[in-house]
């Protein structure tokens, strides 16, 4: 494979997003949905995995080896859940507010240094370790689509409670429940994921101590909380979000300097 | 070949009227086929639903098949046919009042979409009767292509203008399918039944009707097929409801933030979603500070009905301005026929006498 296609690759995906959300604002700024959203995202997806695949050739490994191919492993599982999430919920809209967030993601993997030029190929795979990574990595793309579904609930809510419903972006907003049940379901998934991811983790070859390893306990155990006080007392609507949308801003925040 | 239309719909004629000239729709191939009879007409379809009956037809003469129509027409009435009850529409003014037809613009509830199927199975039964023929299929073609653009381009199905129905609408943007949900209705007056009967007809299951008089609540409640709630009461049926219609002739506020605060914890923090139609009204408006609940008072849905008023009034000009582009592209019409004065009722012409039946 010729070096330097995947970045090539990534920029296509990043096109395509950045198009995506485009089209769904003006569609949203009309009053109606845009058709297209489904089918740039899926084409944005399948671009994301070449760049995945090639990183992956390259290493020998889960192409998870530095902080470009994170971020990319992270957008593509936005993506990956969007797609799964967007059509059964039926929540186009839903692609409005992920296509920036994946956009932010593969800017910040194109910039200069992140992504390895020769990612050096590894000798020795320990398949924990691997596992510990995807898993864990797949899992902060179901906590990201959560926090998307969060943040649009929180919009949606200020305008219920302004009655600002003249919108085209409120008329083609999914209802409270649509939108909160996905939350709750991508959080679900995400904190299942992530303690397969973590479990892996306590399994691998080397030292399974570290701060990433410990900011991810943490981070699991405060959306299992969340989780565990919204089904079992109940929670309002706003706080949950928020709160859902809170660990996932302020773990990213830790790993980036972790 | 020249296109005409001539018709009745629910702006020109009552009721009464309408129904002699209503065709079942076994019937529609059948009675396009009898149109070819009269000489000079060429093509034919029979449009007939419960608002209009339209005949389009494509003949020789527009003079000559004006008046074989109309002769048709008032041998169907029955009874004297005022000129009033009809109208005429020729060439682009007919293609233009098809696409508007189609598209749910003239319809009695603007931009429903029933129509679009029920034009579509008369161009069908034309058609398979063999009484249509390239004019005619064109038009129809083109008008059922516009009508697609115009549902697909802009918003005119959306948005309700009255007060109950807004309420309605917001409630199933808050809480989706209405049909999980539980409804109380504070005060038994004629806003609240109506509100109510909407949310009902849109699916919503369990209805609880409280009142001062228990009399009136449960004759409400049995209208609603629902369940009367004493006055004291009602502070515990709120923790199962998700919507609350308030529109009693108290002075004072009948709902404290209190109440709702009382019953939060039990409702688990649900959202809770007030429409206040009472004037002076009936829910402190500090109710709408607590995060969960949605206040609606009768000012606000007011509002929100004459912005959705204003909203359709621009989509029906979008829709016009879609279907004269479109018909202008579609080179169905010549620019050498003058159709300024195509589209006009049957006025001139059957004014001074009315129709015989």
């Amino acid at each position: 494979m010729e070096t330097g296609m995947e970045r090539w690759l990534l920029v296509g995906a990043t096109v395509v997003v950045v198009l995506s959300g485009a089209l769904g604002m003006q569609a949203v700024r009309s009053g109606h949905r845009s058709r297209w959203t489904m089918v740039l995202m899926t084409l944005a997806f399948l671009m994301q995995l070449g760049v995945l695949g090639i990183r992956g050739d390259l290493r020998g490994q889960c192409p998870l080896g530095d902080f470009g191919e994170i971020l990319i492993f992270l957008a593509w599982s936005l993506v990956l859940f969007y797609l799964v999430v967007g059509s059964a919920y039926r929540i186009s809209l839903l692609g409005l507010f992920t296509a920036p967030v994946v956009a932010v993601f593969q800017v910040v993997a194109l910039a200069p240094g992140l992504l390895e030029a020769t990612p050096e190929r590894v000798a020795v795979v320990d398949p924990w370790r691997e596992a510990h990574a995807a898993f864990s990595v797949l899992s902060y793309g179901a906590f990201a689509l959560a926090a998307v579904a969060g943040l649009m609930f929180l919009v949606l809510n200020r305008q219920l409670k302004d009655h600002n419903l003249g919108t085209g972006l409120f008329r083609n907003m999914p209802p409270v429940p649509a939108l909160l049940e996905s939350v709750v379901r991508l959080t679900w998934l995400g904190v299942i994921i992530l303690a397969v991811g973590l479990a892996c983790g306590f399994l691998m070859k080397e030292s399974a101590s570290g701060p990433k390893l410990l900011a991810g306990v943490i981070t699991w155990a405060l959306y299992f909380v969340i989780m565990v006080v919204h089904a079992w007392r109940g929670m309002t609507p706003r706080r949950f979000s928020m709160g859902i949308m809170g660990v996932f801003v302020s773990s990213l925040l830790v790993f980036a300097f972790v | 070949m020249e296109i005409l239309c001539l018709g009745l719909n629910h702006h020109t004629a009552p009721v009464e009227l309408r129904e002699r000239f209503a065709v079942p729709e076994g019937r529609l191939g059948e009675e396009a086929g009898r149109l070819l009879e009269l000489p000079g007409v060429n093509e034919a379809v029979v449009l007939s639903t419960c608002n209009r009956t339209e005949y389009y037809a494509a003949v020789d003469d527009r003079h000559e098949g004006r008046e074989q129509l109309r002769e048709f027409l008032q041998s169907h009435a029955g009874r004297r046919l005022r000129a009033e009850h009809l109208y005429e529409r020729e060439r682009a003014e007919a293609a233009r009042h098809l696409c508007r037809v189609v598209s749910g613009l003239d319809s009695m509830v603007l931009g429903e979409t029933e129509v679009f199927g029920q034009v579509k199975r008369s161009y069908q039964a034309a058609l398979e009767r063999g009484a249509t023929a390239r004019t005619l299929n064109r038009l129809f073609q083109k008008a059922f292509g516009i009508g697609k653009k115009v549902r697909t381009m802009t918003g005119i199905q959306e948005g309700q203008t009255s007060v109950g129905s807004v309420a309605v609408d917001l409630a199933e943007k808050i809480f989706g399918h209405l049909r999980d949900s539980r409804v109380m209705v504070i005060g038994a007056g004629e806003m609240s039944r109506t509100t109510a009967q909407s949310l009902l007809s849109r699916g919503a299951h369990s209805i609880f009707v409280t009142n001062r008089s228990i009399e009136r609540a449960e004759e409400l409640a049995h209208e609603l097929d629902g369940e009367a709630v004493r006055f004291d009461d009602w502070q515990r049926v709120l923790q199962e409801v998700d919507v609350v219609i308030s529109s009693t002739g108290a002075p004072h506020a009948v709902v404290d933030r209190e109440h709702v605060e009382a019953v939060r914890r039990m409702r688990r923090y649900r959202p809770l979603f007030f429409i206040d139609i009472a004037v002076p009204r009936d829910v402190d408006p500090a109710v709408g500070e607590i995060e969960e609940v949605y206040l609606y008072d009768i000012d606000t849905l007011q509002g929100l009905a004459a912005q959705a008023k204003d909203r359709r009034e621009d989509q029906v000009r979008v829709c016009d301005r879609i279907i004269d582009e479109e018909l202008a592209k579609s080179g169905l019409f010549h620019p050498e026929g003058n159709d300024e004065s195509a589209g006009r009722d049957a006025g001139p012409e059957l004014k001074g006498g009315e129709a015989a039946s």
